[in-house]
């Protein structure tokens, strides 16, 4: 399958995921681009095996387009847009922070302790990030095993 | 990757999960690294890093242990 359909995939994927607001399934995608959804699906196939898109394990359906999570997470994040606000998933907290820095605009991410669950907000606001309360990030796996379990990571 | 209220929090998660202490970051750090790796995500011409690319991006913040080695 050539780079530039991939990467056509690729970009609309990201594209739909935003102006939706949810992730777009292979059926969406492949009629926005007015292609058989079977190409779709393979292109989803052969970006994730490159690691620039993970799937889900049954259905073939996007699960992660990093930073963006297509299902709910403990990472939700929120971003001010001249429309309005608008909220998203991310992964973990490193693409939670990823989706503001992505979308280039404020935001915060809505979240909670990983250990006791107490509520924590990560607060972007023109390049300046706070947390309340004060918390600190953790990279429980070293990054040369990151791609053996994502899901976990 | 997770976030929380302290390192007493994080030593609890660890032995709970029965997994050895990782690295930290601040949440500053944490945005930099986040704004450096995904600020282009968006862009046509994206596209993945090679291992060299992302242990120099790695090396410009500071993250240089070999906790944050690919290969």
């Amino acid at each position: 399958m050539p780079d530039d359909f991939k990467n056509r995939v690729r970009v609309r994927l990201y594209k739909m995921f935003l102006e939706l607001g949810r992730c777009p399934s292979s059926a969406e995608v492949a009629a926005a681009l007015q292609c058989p959804v079977p190409e779709v699906a393979v292109a989803f196939r052969d970006l994730a095996a490159a690691h620039m898109l993970v799937l889900q394990p049954g259905s073939g359906e996007i699960l992660m387009a990093n930073p963006l999570s297509a299902v709910p997470t403990a990472f939700v994040v929120e971003t001010h847009a001249d429309t309005g606000p608008r909220s998203w998933y991310g992964n973990c907290i490193w693409d939670a922070l990823g989706v503001i820095a992505m979308l280039q605009r404020g935001g915060q991410v809505l979240t909670s302790c990983g250990c006791c669950g107490e509520s924590m907000t990560v607060s972007v606001d023109k390049g300046k990030v706070e947390a309340k309360p004060p918390g600190i990030v953790h990279f429980a796996i070293p990054a040369r095993h990151w791609w053996d379990d994502i899901v976990f990571n | 990757m997770l976030i929380f209220r302290s390192e007493e929090h994080i030593e609890k998660w660890c032995r709970d999960w029965r997994l050895p202490r990782g690295a930290t970051l601040s949440v500053e750090q944490a945005w930099k690294l986040a704004d450096a790796w995904y600020r282009d995500r968006l862009s046509p011409d994206w596209r993945r890093r090679n291992v060299d690319e992302a242990h120099e991006l790695f090396r410009s913040l500071g993250l240089t242990s070999e906790f944050w080695k690919l290969a």
